[in-house]
């Protein structure tokens, strides 16, 4: 017994290979939920976006219809079971020089809306284990204009 | 030495049959959460369409064509897919998709909602099943002609 080298080996070859078995069920199951969570988040800020745009009008009441119309939007992310949170909606005349609160000289020129998901923090369950980040944020943004493309068909 | 290298079978047997669950798993669920990104990417893109797409609803079997030109686009990514197109995501169908309008007081558009439903995702081992996820709203942008007829 004593001295035999080939004692403890499949210990040693399966927690070698346990690690590399986290590592990939980590790139799978946590990276997998990361893409889809971009997904879900262009997704939703596409529609958005255009949903803002829509409802602006040059008043201040078109400017309130438009933060309503986004957070009124159902489209969920996580697996479509998360409500996104900390939603941001800017407002822009020439797509460069963004507001959330425009000046009220500056409402008529609005043209541009962006909305902006910064806070969806996916948990990170396995790729933890072999040294991996607690949460990964999955931000998305996206510009819609107040003249909607239309498809002629 | 004879009955330590039996040991070292049996745990190799014992080990080898949790990695392979665990590997089985894996696959399971990889494969299940690359069809759920597809179908995210599908639905986005049928319920844009809609969106962007005029409204026609001189009757009833206008908003039908219209509502099959959109599931035809959410499986196909083609709106009017040659007799022989393949779907983008393996085994879905046009019924599986569905196309809920959201309309105003006066019949107008306001918005449009694509699910998914009643779709299950064959990964090997064991089937997952989305009924209502994902689920996509988009606001209404297109023209809304309540006088016109699908082409």
């Amino acid at each position: 017994m004593r001295g035999n080298p080939r004692k403890g080996f499949v210990l040693i070859a399966m927690s070698a290979a346990m690690f590399l078995l986290l590592a990939v069920i980590g790139m799978v199951f946590d990276l997998g939920r990361v893409y889809i969570t971009r997904n879900e988040a262009q997704v939703f800020t596409d529609a958005a976006s255009m949903a803002a745009a829509k409802q602006l009008d040059g008043t201040p009441q078109g400017l309130s219809r438009a933060r309503t119309a986004v957070a009124a939007l159902p489209n969920h992310w996580n697996l479509g079971t998360r409500n996104f949170e900390g939603v941001v909606v800017d407002f822009s005349a020439d797509n460069e020089h963004w507001k959330p609160e425009p000046d009220a000289e500056e409402l008529s020129s609005l043209r541009y809306a962006r909305v902006t998901a910064p806070d969806n923090h996916v948990d990170i369950m396995f790729l933890r284990a072999v040294g991996g980040p607690a949460s990964l944020t999955v931000p998305a943004r996206a510009v819609a204009s107040t003249k909607p493309v239309r498809l002629t068909q | 030495m004879k009955s330590r290298k039996g040991h070292a079978m049996i745990e190799l047997a014992v080990s080898a049959a949790v990695m392979v669950t665990f590997l089985a798993g894996t696959f399971q669920f990889g494969y299940t959460f690359y069809v759920y990104n597809q179908l995210v990417n599908a639905v986005g893109n049928g319920a844009r369409y809609a969106a962007q797409r005029t409204y026609r609803a001189a009757a009833d079997p206008d908003i039908e064509r219209g509502n099959q030109a959109i599931r035809n686009l959410v499986v196909y990514g083609d709106a009017q897919p040659a007799p022989d197109a393949a779907p983008v995501i393996a085994n879905l169908k046009p019924e599986n998709v569905e196309v809920r309008w959201v309309l105003n007081g006066d019949g107008a558009p306001a918005a449009v909602n694509v699910a998914v439903r009643g779709f299950s995702v064959d990964a090997a081992i064991q089937a997952f099943a989305f009924d209502g996820r994902p689920s996509v709203e988009f606001p209404y942008v297109g023209r809304y002609a309540p006088a016109e007829s699908e082409p």
